[in-house]
């Protein structure tokens, strides 16, 4: 091996080095990661009878990550709701709402550009049979 | 009406409820006036001003100020107010039911009996008590006594067609006494047909209700005094109806019914025609 193949070699492993050691700094640096983050919502159903429009409860969101994060909680389709967290590790928020369909909980990074966990609240309606009423007309009040 | 009358009525319509039975797709797809719930209970109460007429001898008119009607629809079986039934046949045009019905003359001799609560057939009085002297067929100068005595609750079972014809409804009933107190039959039958809007709903019924002479002896008869033969009752009602604010709707009606000659050449009854009227609002608790 000439001295300029040894020297190319040096400055190959040289370089696969500092990539290894540069990599986790460069992967920090992209934001808060995602695999790690947990979201919980509490309740994850509400039930519908045939007589309710919608549902009014009292939502409670908690996350969890095992890293300091900075995010905020948004609600989809509920664009002035947000709740934002920097540099903790987990949080909750609590809101009172009114709906009739699903609601999607959503934990996006502080630029709001990558979604980072997602909880749907599903609204199951009641399944209601109907028939036909006994039409008397001999009777008096019918 | 014995407890075995009331078994026999219970039996019947669990077996048949329990039985298989048709039923073709209907039209219901949500709750309106003529769509129900299944499962559900229905209560309403009309509270107003209203009275009914009484042909009885020394008995009294009856107001109606409050009146409740409740009904529960399961798949087959029902309860409308004091009629249960169960559902054979259910198409968009026609239905076929087996229900059982009170004998609603009794209303006329005890203010206690139900039908003077939920108020839904045709006559509806109580008889005072009083005591009832006819002339003596042997004898005109002399009179005799109308001895009293009591007339049973009855229940009556039978069969129950119900038929639309564009808006027009049409209800046919033949019921037999089922709680072994006359044997008698009673057929039912009424149209109601819509008349249209004008600031409300209105609407019209028209319809007959024969009676048996068993059925027409347990109540009018005297015997050894007068004996009665079968009835034939027809009657028209004009009705009218419109929603106000929130459950409340405002109900008016006129009933005319008049007395077979059987019925109104009783001893015991005055007057050929019985008279209903009411006007009030209904509020509608549970639906």
């Amino acid at each position: 091996m000439t001295r300029i193949q040894r020297t190319g070699q040096f400055v190959a492993r040289l370089l696969a080095l500092l990539g290894l050691w540069t990599a986790p700094l460069a992967y920090s640096a992209m934001g808060p990661s995602d695999e790690n983050i947990r979201l919980e919502i509490s309740p994850r159903i509400c039930t519908l009878t045939g007589r309710d429009k919608q549902c009014e409860t009292p939502v409670h969101a908690q996350w969890r990550s095992s890293h300091e994060e900075s995010l905020c909680l948004v609600i989809v389709t509920r664009p002035n709701v947000k709740r934002c967290w920097e540099h903790y590790a987990k949080g909750t928020y609590t809101i009172q709402l009114t709906f009739a369909e699903d609601v999607t909980f959503q934990l996006r990074d502080v630029s709001l550009e990558h979604v980072l966990a997602s909880e749907v609240l599903r609204v199951i309606r009641e399944a209601i049979l109907y028939r036909h009423r006994r039409r008397q007309p001999w009777n008096i009040f019918d | 009406m014995g407890w075995r009358g009331i078994g026999h009525i219970a039996t019947l319509l669990a077996l048949l409820s329990c039985a298989g039975v048709a039923f073709a797709e209907d039209d219901c797809a949500a709750s309106s006036d003529d769509c129900v719930a299944v499962g559900r209970w229905n209560l309403s109460v009309a509270l107003g001003a209203g009275i009914r007429t009484n042909p009885v001898v020394h008995a009294q008119d009856i107001p109606l100020i409050f009146v409740p009607q409740f009904s529960y629809y399961g798949k087959r079986f029902f309860i409308d107010n004091l009629d249960p039934g169960v559902t054979l046949f259910e198409g968009e045009t026609n239905t076929l039911s087996l229900v059982a019905s009170p004998g609603y003359d009794r209303v006329f001799f005890y203010r206690s009996d139900l039908q003077n609560i939920f108020v839904g057939g045709t006559t509806a009085v109580a008889a005072s008590g009083a005591t009832t002297f006819v002339r003596n067929n042997q004898n005109p100068q002399a009179f005799q006594q109308i001895p009293e005595r009591s007339r049973k609750i009855t229940y009556l079972a039978g069969p129950e067609w119900t038929f639309r014809y564009a808006r027009v409804t049409g209800q046919v009933d033949y019921l037999h006494e089922i709680t072994g107190r006359n044997h008698g039959d009673e057929i039912r039958a009424a149209l109601g047909i819509p008349l249209g809007q004008l600031a409300g709903s209105w609407s019209a019924n028209v319809g007959v209700t024969w009676k048996s002479a068993g059925i027409v002896n347990y109540y009018y008869g005297a015997p050894g005094i007068y004996e009665a033969g079968w009835a034939l009752n027809p009657f028209a009602k004009l009705g009218y109806s419109r929603p106000l604010s929130g459950k409340w709707k405002l109900d008016a009606f006129v009933h005319c019914e008049r007395l077979g000659n059987a019925i109104s050449d009783s001893p015991i009854v005055r007057g050929h025609y019985v008279t209903t009227a009411f006007v009030g609002a209904t509020y509608v608790i549970h639906k």
